[in-house]
């Protein structure tokens, strides 16, 4: 039988995160999924939409076509995937309601990793394929507003509570 | 100890506590904050870099042809032995220029007007230009055509292509006009101009490349042909990757090989492109509209009629 918890450790209890942050978490990382899905699908049936965008310089045929459209031979849209699908279950209300640290810690860094791969997605779009696909660059602000969501709701919560199961 | 003690001990303990959490918190939040601001300002520098040229550099261009090769090239394009047109067929073709009906017939000097619209850059107007030139080349003659390639840096690069820029169409049957919008050569970050559309082709881009006559994910795209407002095509008929690591010289050359992959899907292509013209032009030539390369085709156009 649990003890009961005391007066005094009930009353500095906080809520563990923001109640707006797993919300917009959670729609941030359902779009993120959906437009990689997208991406997936485009990349694996590329090879019917044989023609080039209006402009050089916003292609998403030359963006995910290129050499860097794959990471260890894993195509990255299908890495996105993966990721925002990752995110979304670390997004669940109940998720955010874990006092778990290997959750929250897992969760925030997914997002940071995730912060990294854009980076190197970004720098190959601008610097290297001198390309910009418009999908891409969505995944891409989608991801790095679920970063800003993930810390500033992982930052709200006291370690101490996260040990306080037994209070 | 009193419990008045107690209590006040207890809630001085709270408090000292509360104060605790509420600074760590907010170190929290800074930290959180921060890291935001520093993954803003480094997204921010890149794009800022980017617009500002940092890593710009404009690969060379495929080395222009030769006056002499050109002269070849264009002889091979424009004159592919009627014996390998009527052998391949219609063999090996997956996509076919799409009727649309209801359309003001679209005409110039009383001729059924074609509207080639492409870029120098772009592989896939690349590869579409030789079934292209292959069969208005049977309706007519052209002059001008100029041996090029995609772009350095593009997808499927220098891919082998002959340009329209600055050719002349003559032709009893049909009018025809080819413009490329944009060079293979960057210009900054576009690509350099080239031929302006005219009113007209502003016009037929706007209405014909766009829904419902094309997908909604391809509007706008190129290369796109229309063919006196009968039929469409968007993109090209075949992968520009066929056509990887030759020259147009080779290209020219694979054009008088059935057997070669390249030859085949270009006559294929060209041949379906020549049945549609045969009925633009209500079967003539009827030395060409009749031929096998043409029959090959009998009731894929029936919904295309005379402009």
């Amino acid at each position: 039988m649990s003890r009961p918890r005391s007066a005094t450790a009930v009353s500095v209890h906080e809520p563990l995160v923001q109640p707006w942050v797993p919300v917009v978490s959670l729609v941030l990382a359902a779009l993120g999924l959906a437009v990689s899905g997208y991406l997936t699908y485009e990349h694996f049936t590329a090879s019917t939409t044989l023609a080039c965008p209006d402009t050089g310089t916003w292609n998403c045929v030359t963006v995910t076509t290129s050499a860097q459209s794959k990471l260890f031979g894993i195509p990255v849209a299908l890495l996105g995937l993966g990721y925002f699908a990752a995110m979304l279950v670390l997004s669940l209300p109940a998720m955010w309601r874990s006092r778990r640290s290997e959750i929250r810690r897992g969760r925030l860094a997914l997002a940071a990793g995730g912060v990294l791969f854009v980076g190197y997605l970004v720098i190959a779009e601008l610097f290297v394929l001198d390309a910009i696909c418009v999908w891409c660059t969505a995944a891409h602000a989608l991801a790095l507003g679920l970063f800003g969501v993930v810390a500033v709701g992982t930052a709200y919560a006291d370690p101490t509570d996260l040990e306080a199961r037994d209070l | 100890m009193s419990k008045r003690q107690r209590d006040t001990r207890e809630h001085a303990r709270r408090a000292a506590e509360l104060r605790r959490r509420v600074q760590a918190r907010r170190t929290r939040m800074r930290r959180a904050v921060a890291a935001n601001v520093a993954v803003v300002v480094v997204f921010a520098g890149l794009v800022v870099g980017w617009l500002a040229g940092v890593g710009e550099d404009t690969p060379a261009p495929a080395p222009a042809a030769d006056d002499t090769t050109t002269a070849t090239v264009v002889a091979a394009v424009t004159g592919v032995p009627v014996a390998v047109l009527d052998a391949v067929g219609a063999s090996g073709v997956q996509k076919v220029p799409d009727a649309i009906a209801g359309q003001p017939a679209l005409t110039e000097s009383g001729k059924p007007l074609v509207v080639y619209i492409g870029a120098e850059y772009c592989p896939f107007c690349a590869a579409q230009r030789w079934p292209m030139v292959v069969a208005l080349s049977r309706f007519g003659t052209f002059s001008g055509l100029r041996v090029s390639a995609s772009a350095a840096d593009d997808v499927y690069p220098n891919t082998p292509t002959l340009s329209f820029h600055g050719s002349t169409y003559t032709s009893r049957y049909l009018a025809f006009q080819g413009v490329e919008t944009n060079t293979n050569v960057r210009v900054g970050r576009q690509y350099g101009p080239l031929d302006p559309l005219t009113a007209q082709q502003q016009q037929i881009m706007a209405k014909y490349n766009a829904p419902p006559y094309v997908d909604a994910n391809s509007a706008g795209a190129i290369p796109f042909v229309d063919f006196g407002n009968r039929a469409l095509t968007a993109g090209s008929s075949f992968s520009p990757q066929l056509l990887a690591g030759m020259s147009a010289a080779d290209v020219a050359a694979a054009l008088s090989d059935k057997d070669s992959a390249v030859g085949r899907a270009v006559t294929a292509n060209a041949n379906a492109i020549t049945a549609l013209l045969c009925r633009l032009t209500g079967g003539q030539p009827g030395e060409v509209c009749a031929g096998p390369a043409v029959t090959a085709f009998n009731g894929r156009f029936d919904d295309v009629t005379a402009a």
